[in-house]
Formats: structure tokens, C-alpha cells, sequence
């Protein structure tokens, strides 16, 4: 009877405990801001509140991994469970979870309300999730503009510092262009599609209303989703943003909202305009975006392993190394794009994922480091600061090597694993294009090399002139450090398990297409 | 004892990087610093012991000719498993990695002051790296040892190198890393040419050779550009490792910047992967791309002989000059290997040891003297021989083993080399020139040119009255030091006498490497030339 009368009342095709990780996820978000408002004077709890809320939200993640239903989609075929978004879902929970932990030394540092930012944390991650799991372009974009908003004022969260401020405004205005962009795309796309559904839309792609259209609309949600992975030509306002943002901030930014766009972006692009050989319209969008994207690659790894050998500031560094990383993301997407429908595809989209959660770990691992080096205001962040740490402060020191060297991609660590994923879809593929886009990439990681060892040189090379006080480790840092020594070591040794699950089963659309 | 053979080279491989740990447990718990080298020393004397068991040849794979193997699954959603083994090319560097360990853990004794406790851990990582490098048979790990062998040695270099060790260290992590870089696409590469004609894509050394046998995998027709692609990527990651001229621009600054302990390991042991990795998977795998690039190879081995030595006689400091002559050792070593013969293949892994064994003491005889003078400049002595006569007998005996002077261990190499260049067929013969005879004559100006610079920078150093003051009052070897170089000094005479053990263990590992680089097609052997090659190395030139 009960059900019956649920029924009546909700539109057909409900299925709540599909989304609770995500409604676990923004009712922690809307718990802690309520608490904050009862007792503003506590700065732990909220914190606490969030991070059981993470828990949860990954436990559920982990029951729904097992289950067999991996591959349907729910919701009217709003909200997609595959691969996919499990994958990136537990990305953004870790990257989440991380950074409060990670923020521990920094709210209490500047005096940041607490609950205000632990609430934006829980809505952007809430966001986060709906990006990887929405299968339709009006979640994708309402997951998008909630994670936007609130990384926003997280990125301003400091409104006493200047740099801050014009961290938050640029990202503000670029960010809303860039939304503004998708938003138009999406629009043109439904024109000539007749549907925001992505399973629709693949299967639509085939005979569209004006094929113009179609390829406009898929161009200017490139250029959205470009910048919101920051790749070159759309990644301008990196920089300026990573470097005036608070470090925690900087490292979430670098790690999760990253990671959600590519979640997003393979998913509309990957299998919502799939290759469809002998039809026209469809394989010539195929092949525009895959072309663009080559180039974005290209350039994004290129550019931004350059530019970051010119820095002084190392979270600037880190800035255009998450431009190069980008691209090295990008090169396993378009891998993606390019495998056949099935079992390779998923691998290669499973590697991405994976590569954003070495990259995660790691990122977040060295943003401890650097922001527990940093004092206040983030004075402390030029490569001349580091000089000569390295044993005076070892552990720090040895940690943050560890980070760099697996951002680098070496053996035995995370990095490396990562590289080694997003490499193979791309060579699987045989094509010559593609091998030169792999064959870029290791240059460009050698490139790289210079300005993450020059992180290492600075530390254990060079002599200390200046007094040195080795700053003691937070509990809540400690543990954010310990989670990412264990994770660079174990995702690079021991990532069996991980990669298979990850790359366990068919995603949605493409099953559905075959 | 079960146990351990059975993963002998597990324990050969982990027991210097858990002794890494144990260094630093130590030291947190106990803080005796003095104790350290003790237990550094006691850790890779122990390994060294263990690695002479790989001599007993236990549990021998008849299917896939490598000793001691070991075949788990280590990451199988990508089909990467730790497979280790050993075979003859391998044997020999192993144990002379194990062997140069205790040595260079001893020449530290009193060198290194600043912070002992991420020396000795860096270098017993090193160790477990080195001997990784050397007993992988999957691709994949094989390449992860390559590159993890790389950092020990960029912090050994940084932190405790000369003046100029930033750039040094920089230079060689970007140099070694740029080649192997490309290799680790050319492995992944391979993985799926084999996955396109076997249906099964893999890593693993002996299903690939396997499938070359079988004549699954072929870089002919099809797939020979290829090949042809694959082969250069590997090379160039071999070729900038070894290092070949003219990639070897970061080996001077690497050798002179590095402590001595530091320097010892590079030639003895580093630069022995490059050539090893070429031997190992360039010819086995790319047979027929080996056999097309061997004459480029050959010019460029001549050329580094050639300039190597011409540089090293002009070096004004004689670790310098040191390094320099390893370029030219280095280069004797490929060309032996890509004369394709089994004379000049025997000759260069044998020329691999004596470069070890002889460049290695070089380095330790420079260390004593630089510990002393704190200058390594050969203006700066002089005369030396009257006040240090122990060192320079000593100095001189080694000079004259790298040099190749009979009786010594050098001449074996380079003796088999030449004769092997000299048969060989690989560069063609016109009518009027043979032009494996004009490139084994070229080759052999390189050895009066080794014995010129090093012959003239011991008149320099050792001979003449003492002209420094300062050099008046130096001490003579102590005991320690002479401990440490007395094993060296041994092998250089025993190597030299009685080479048969050293090339006997090797013969039938670099016999098949030669037969498949010079007549695989399906593992088709052409009996004509077969029979022309059988005359074993040892009887020809007894």
C-alpha cells in the first residue's frame, strides 16, 4: 500500500538509494552549516561532521561497486551508475576528505569560519559527484555550476589578502564565461540532437537536425569543459588563481574540480558522440573532437612543462604542472575516444580515472606539505624558502621529494602507474597520430623532470642561510600526509586491485549502443 | 637453505633496500652513527656472499634458459608479472655488483662525515635497484628498476658530490631520463604488437622470445618500420646509459662531480646496463633492426674510442681523465657487441667485468689521493712514486690493466674484441676494402692512445722529484686501503691468466643471443654459418 502510494505521488523511474551517496554527501553539507550557526565557536566538529558524511557516502560507493547492477541508469536516464562515476566518485571523496584534513593547520592559522568552509567543501563535492554521475547535460551542468559557486568563495575564502581576493574574482568571471560557453553548447547540441539525454544524444548523433550545429554546440562545450580541466589554450587563469588561492584550497582545486570536468567531459564526449563508422555526420564530430582535443594535448602538456620550469613560486609550479597534467589526462581520454566500444573502452576511461586519483593523492600530499610550510598568507611558498630544509626538517622534506618524484612518474610510485594507464589505451589504438601524442608526452615528462627535481635540489642540495625553525605536524596534517605516503606507495606497487576494479565493467552508454 | 635458493634473487634484490630501512631504524632508535658503515658493510658482504650461489646454476628452466627464475603475478589487469631470472650475460654482473658494494661501502670509512645515515640507505637502495636492473626478465619491471636506480644516485651525486654537483646531478637524472622515457613507450608499444599478432598482449622477456621462436612475432614485412622505431627507442635509452658518443656529455660531469663511492658505482656498474639492456633485448628482440643500425653503432663506438681517449689526454684533473677513459672503454664494449660475432660478443661482456673491475679501482686510487690532497688537479703532484710507493705500484699495475697490457684482464677484452670485430661481416666488404678490418684497425689506435694519456698522467703524477711541498709529507696506503683494493688488484691478474671460468659461465647465454641477432628468422638457424662460428672462443686465442 505504502508503495503503491509513493508511486502515485513521485515521477516514475525514482530510485533513491542510486544517488545517496551524493544526498549523504549535501546533507552532511547542510548539517554542518546548520551546526555552525548553533555553536560558531566550535572549529572541530564541523570538520568531524564532514568527514563521516565522506565515509559513509564511500562506504556506500563500495556496496554499490559489488552489486550487479552496474551499467543501468536511473532517474528517467538522468543519473547514470557505471564505472565512471563509481571511479571518479571516490576520487572526489578522497580529494574531499584530504583537504579537510589538510586545512587543519590552515583555518586555525588565518581564523577561516570553519563551518562556512567545511559546508562549500561538502556542496562542491556534492557537485563533483553529480558531474560523474549525471548522464544528461542539465545535471551535468547543475553538478558543474554547484561545485563552481562554492570553490568560488572557497577560493576567496581569505578576504583579508589581496592576492585572495583577485584569485576569486578571476576565477569568478573567467569561470562564468567558461560556463556560459558549455551552457550555449549544451543548447546547440539539444537543437540538433532533440534531447539533453546522452544515450539519446549518441544515438541521435547519427542523423542530426542541422549537423552544424551539432559540431558548433560540440566545439563550444570544449572550449567549457577546456577550461574547466585548465588545458591549454582555456588554462590563463590557472595560475593567478593556484597562486593567490589559500594552498588547501589550491590543492582541492587542483585535484577534484579537475577531476570532476574530465569526468563530465569523457562522458559527454567518449559516449555521447561516439564513432559510428560509415555515417558521416556522427564520425566527422568524432573526428573534430578528437583532433581538437590532440592538439589541446599537445599544447596543454607542452606549454605547461615550460612555463613551470620559469617559476620562483612553488605553487605556481604546481599550477602549470597541473596544466601538464592535464594533458597527460587528455591523452588517455582520447585513447578512449579512439578504442572500440566494450571492454577497451572501458579500460581506458577506468585509466583516466585512475590517473586523476594518482594525481589527487599525490597533489593533495605535496599541497600538505607546502601549505604547512607556508605560514600565514601563504608568505612562504618561493623556491629560495626551501633552501637547504631538507635535513633540518626530513620528514617534510623526504615527503614532499616523494610527491615531486611521483608527479614526475617514477617507478614504484603512484605517478607512475598512472602514466604507464593512460599511455596504453593510446598506444593500443596503433595509430599514428596517437603514438606521436604518447611519444609528446614522454618528452614532456622528461621536460618535467627539471622542475620537480629542482624542488629536490633546492631542499637537499643547497646550504641554508637563513634560521630555520622545523615546524611541528598537526594531527590533522599528519594523518593527510600518512594517507598520501601510503596511497603514492600503494596505488604504485600494490594498484592491482584498484585498476580492476575501476575498469570492471561496461558503462552505460556504450552498452547500450551495442 | 631451500628457501633461499629458491628466491635468490628476491633476497638479492630486497635485502640491501630492507637493510635501507634497517639503517634508518637504527638510527632513529640507537643514533651511533659510527655504527653504520659496520652494518652497511656487514649488509652487502652478506649480499655479496649470497649472490655466489647464483654460481651453483640451481633449478634451471630447460624451457627458457635462465637460472633461478621466479614468475609471479604482479600486476595482472595490465599482465605485468615480477619474473626474474638469471643466464649467463647476467650472472657475471650481478655478482660484480654485489662485489663492488662491500668495496665501495669501505672506501667511505672516514670520506663521508656528512650525514651517514641517507648515504648508506641511498646506496644500499642503489644496490637492490642495480641488481634489479639486472635480473628482470618483464619489461615493465626491468624498466622500473632502470629508472628507481636513478634517484639514489641523483642524491648520492647532489648531496655529497664536488663543487659542481647540482648541475651534474640534474644533468644526469634528465639525460637517463629522457631515453628511458621513450623505451617505457616502446615497451608498451610492444605489448600490444604482440597482443595484435598473438592475441595475448605481454611484457614478459621469455613469452616475447618465445614468440619469435615461434614465428608469431616477426619485425619483418609489416611490421619492420615498426621495428625498426621500437629498436631505436630502446637503443637510445641503452645507447644514452652506456653512454655512447655523443650522448655521453652528462658521464664526465657525473663521475667527477660524484663522491668516490659514487663514482666507483657509475662505471663499474651503471653504465654496464646500457650494454647490457642492448645485448639483452635490442639484439633478441629487434634482430633484424640490429643487424641495420650495427654500422652506425660501430662508427659511433670507434669515434667515442677515439675521441674519448684524445679528450682524456688533455684533462687537467685525473678523475676527469678517468672518466673520459671510460667513454673510450665504454665504446670497445659496443663495438665487441655489434661485431655480432661470438668472439666480440664473449669479448665485450668480458670487457664489461674488466671496465668494472679496472675503471673502479682507477676511481678508489683517485679517492685515496684526493681524501689527502683534497685536490685531484695533476699539476698539483708529482713525483709521488718517492713518497707513496705502495699507491703508485699500485696505481700503475691498474693503469696498465686498463690499458690492456697482457697478463692483465684488459687485454682479454679487447683482445677478443678486435679478433671478433676482425671476423666479423657486419660492415660490408667491397672489393677492394673490407671495412670490418679498417674499423678493428681504428679501433686499435684506441689502445695506444689509452696507454698514451695514462702512461703520461702517471710520468706526471708519480715520476720526477717531488715538486710540491705539500706533497712531501703524504702517508702511504693503510692497511684498509690496501684491503680494499687487494680483491681488485686479484681479479685484474686472475682474469687475466685464467679467463675460462668468467667466459665458460657466459658462453652459451651470449652464443644464443649471437645466433638469434645474426640469423633469426623464426628461430631458423643458417647452418652454413653456423658451423663457421662454432669454434669456441677459448681455444682461439689460448
Amino acid at each position: 500500500m505504502n508503495t503503491f502510494f509513493l508511486a502515485e505521488l513521485l515521477p516514475p523511474d525514482t530510485n533513491i538509494p542510486i544517488i545517496l551517496p551524493e544526498l549523504v554527501v549535501a546533507f552532511a553539507g547542510i548539517v554542518v552549516m546548520v551546526y555552525d550557526s548553533f555553536f560558531p565557536k566550535d572549529r572541530v566538529t564541523s570538520g568531524l561532521i564532514s568527514l563521516l558524511g565522506l565515509v559513509v557516502s564511500g562506504v556506500l560507493l563500495a556496496t554499490m561497486w559489488s552489486v550487479e547492477t552496474l551499467g543501468a541508469t536511473s532517474w528517467n536516464g538522468m543519473i547514470a551508475h557505471d564505472n565512471l562515476r563509481l571511479g571518479f566518485s571516490f576520487v572526489f571523496l578522497l580529494v574531499s576528505a584530504m583537504t579537510i584534513l589538510i586545512s587543519t593547520v590552515w583555518v586555525e592559522r588565518e581564523d577561516v569560519p570553519v563551518g562556512e568552509y567545511h559546508a562549500l567543501l561538502m556542496f562542491a563535492t556534492f557537485g563533483m559527484m553529480l558531474m560523474a554521475s549525471g548522464n544528461d547535460l542539465v545535471i551535468i551542468f547543475l553538478g558543474l555550476e554547484t561545485l563552481s559557486i562554492a570553490t568560488y568563495v572557497m577560493a576567496g575564502l581569505r578576504r583579508g589578502d589581496l592576492k585572495s581576493n583577485e584569485s576569486a574574482m578571476k576565477y569568478f568571471i573567467l569561470g562564468s564565461f567558461a560556463s556560459a560557453f558549455l551552457l550555449y553548447g549544451m543548447a546547440l547540441v539539444y537543437g540538433a540532437t532533440g534531447s539533453t539525454n546522452l544515450t539519446q544524444i549518441a544515438d541521435n548523433v547519427v542523423n542530426p537536425n542541422f549537423p552544424a550545429l551539432l559540431l558548433i554546440g560540440g566545439g563550444m562545450m570544449v572550449v567549457g569543459f577546456g577550461f574547466k580541466v585548465a588545458t591549454v589554450p582555456f588554462h590563463i587563469w590557472t595560475p593567478d588563481v593556484y597562486e593567490g588561492a589559500p594552498a588547501p584550497v589550491t590543492g582541492f582545486m587542483a585535484a577534484g574540480p579537475k577531476a570532476a570536468a574530465f569526468a563530465s567531459f569523457i562522458r559527454v564526449f567518449v559516449l555521447g558522440f561516439p564513432f559510428i563508422a560509415g555515417v558521416s555526420a556522427s564520425s566527422y564530430l568524432h573526428e573534430s573532437w578528437m583532433t581538437a582535443l590532440t592538439v589541446m594535448a599537445i599544447l596543454s602538456m607542452t606549454i605547461g612543462n615550460l612555463a613551470a620550469i620559469m617559476q620562483n613560486n612553488v605553487k605556481r609550479m604546481l599550477a602549470y604542472s597541473s596544466i601538464a597534467h592535464a594533458g597527460y589526462a587528455l591523452v588517455g581520454f582520447i585513447g578512449a575516444g579512439a578504442a572500440k566500444p566494450g571492454q577497451a573502452q572501458d579500460a581506458a576511461i577506468a585509466s583516466v580515472a585512475f590517473y586523476m586519483l594518482t594525481y589527487a593523492v599525490t597533489n593533495l600530499g605535496a599541497f600538505a606539505v607546502i601549505s604547512l610550510l607556508a605560514q600565514k598568507n601563504d608568505r612562504r611558498a618561493e623556491f629560495e624558502d626551501y633552501n637547504g630544509i631538507g635535513f633540518k626538517s626530513p620528514v617534510l622534506a623526504f615527503t614532499l621529494s616523494l610527491f615531486m618524484l611521483s608527479l614526475l612518474g617514477l617507478p614504484l610510485t603512484a605517478g607512475f602507474m598512472g602514466k604507464v594507464l593512460v599511455f596504453r589505451p593510446a598506444l593500443e589504438a596503433g595509430n599514428t597520430l596517437l603514438t606521436v601524442l604518447v611519444v609528446v608526452a614522454v618528452v614532456n615528462t622528461a621536460i618535467s623532470a627539471y622542475y620537480y627535481l629542482r624542488l629536490i635540489v633546492v631542499m637537499f642540495f643547497r646550504e641554508r642561510t637563513t634560521e630555520w625553525i622545523d615546524p611541528k605536524i598537526p594531527v590533522g596534517l599528519a594523518a593527510a600526509l600518512l594517507i598520501a605516503v601510503v596511497g603514492v606507495f600503494y596505488l604504485g606497487i600494490f594498484s592491482n586491485g584498484i585498476i580492476e576494479k575501476f575498469s570492471q565493467s561496461r558503462s552505460t552508454v556504450g552498452a547500450q549502443l551495442r | 637453505m631451500n628457501f633461499i635458493t629458491e628466491n635468490l634473487l628476491t633476497i638479492l634484490v630486497l635485502l640491501p633496500v630492507i637493510g635501507a630501512v634497517g639503517v634508518i631504524v637504527h638510527q632513529m632508535f640507537w643514533q651511533q652513527e659510527s655504527h653504520l658503515k659496520w652494518l652497511t658493510f656487514t649488509l652487502t658482504l652478506v649480499n655479496f656472499l649470497i649472490s655466489l650461489l647464483l654460481l651453483t646454476n640451481q633449478g634451471k628452466a630447460a624451457a627458457s634458459g635462465f637460472f633461478f627464475e621466479k614468475n609471479v603475478p604482479w600486476i595482472s589487469a595490465i599482465n605485468t608479472n615480477y619474473h626474474v631470472g638469471v643466464d649467463g650475460l647476467s650472472l657475471w654482473l650481478v655478482i660484480l655488483t654485489t662485489f663492488i658494494m662491500p668495496i665501495s661501502v669501505v672506501s667511505t670509512w672516514h670520506a663521508v662525515e656528512k650525514r651517514p645515515v641517507a648515504f648508506y640507505a641511498f646506496l644500499l637502495l642503489l644496490e637492490g635497484a642495480m641488481i634489479g636492473v639486472f635480473v628482470s626478465l618483464d619489461l615493465l619491471v626491468f624498466y622500473l628498476f632502470f629508472e628507481a636506480s636513478l634517484v639514489p644516485m641523483f642524491f648520492l651525486i647532489g648531496i655529497w658530490g664536488g663543487e659542481n654537483r647540482i648541475y651534474a646531478a640534474v644533468k644526469f637524472f634528465i639525460f637517463t631520463a629522457l631515453g628511458s622515457l621513450l623505451m617505457l613507450a616502446a615497451i608498451i608499444a610492444l605489448y600490444y604488437v604482440h597482443a595484435g599478432v598473438n592475441g595475448v598482449g605481454t611484457f614478459d622477456f621469455v613469452v616475447l622470445m618465445k614468440s619469435m621462436e615461434l614465428g608469431q612475432l616477426s619485425f619483418t614485412g609489416p611490421l619492420a618500420t615498426t621495428g625498426t622505431l621500437l629498436f631505436l627507442a630502446f637503443a637510445l635509452a641503452f645507447a644514452i646509459k652506456v653512454p655512447l658518443f655523443p650522448f655521453h656529455t652528462w658521464l664526465p660531469d657525473a663521475h667527477t662531480e660524484a663522491p668516490t663511492a659514487g663514482s666507483v658505482i657509475l662505471a663499474a656498474v651503471l653504465l654496464k646496463m646500457g650494454t647490457y639492456g642492448l645485448m639483452r633485448f635490442n639484439f633478441t628482440l629487434f634482430p633484424e633492426a640490429s643487424r641495420e643500425f650495427a654500422p652506425l653503432f660501430i662508427i659511433l663506438a670507434i669515434i667515442g674510442i677515439i675521441y674519448g681517449a684524445l679528450v682524456a689526454m688533455v684533462q687537467p684533473d685525473v678523475k676527469r681523465l678517468v672518466a673520459y677513459s671510460s667513454v673510450a672503454h665504454m665504446g670497445f664494449v659496443i663495438l665487441g657487441m655489434f661485431s655480432f660475432t661470438e668472439w666480440g660478443m664473449q669479448g665485450a661482456l668480458y670487457q664489461m667485468l674488466n671496465h668494472g673491475v679496472s675503471t673502479g679501482a682507477l676511481f678508489l686510487l683517485v679517492g685515496f689521493i684526493y681524501e689527502r690532497r683534497h685536490t685531484r688537479e695533476i699539476s698539483e703532484f708529482g713525483g709521488l712514486a718517492n713518497v707513496m710507493p705502495i699507491y703508485a705500484t699500485i696505481f700503475v699495475i691498474t693503469a696498465m690493466s686498463s690499458v690492456g697490457l697482457p697478463f692483465l684482464n684488459g687485454f682479454v677484452g679487447e683482445f677478443l674484441i678486435m679478433v671478433g670485430m676482425w671476423k666479423s661481416t657486419i660492415l660490408g666488404i667491397t672489393a677492394s676494402t673490407n671495412w670490418n678490418y679498417v674499423a678493428t684497425m681504428l679501433a686499435g689506435t684506441g689502445v695506444i692512445f689509452a696507454a698514451v694519456y695514462l702512461l703520461w698522467m702517471i710520468q706526471r703524477v708519480f715520476f720526477g722529484t717531488v715538486t710540491n711541498d705539500k706533497n712531501k709529507k703524504l702517508a702511504d696506503l693503510s692497511w684498509r686501503e690496501i684491503g680494499l683494493i687487494a680483491p681488485l688488484m686479484f681479479l685484474m691478474v686472475f682474469m687475466g691468466v685464467y679467463p675460462r671460468p668468467f667466459l665458460d659461465a657466459a658462453k652459451d647465454s651470449v652464443n644464443a643471443i649471437q645466433k638469434r641477432v645474426m640469423h633469426q628468422a623464426g628461430g631458423e638457424v643458417d647452418h652454413a654459418t653456423a658451423t663457421e662460428n662454432k669454434t669456441p672462443v677459448i681455444e682461439s686465442h689460448e
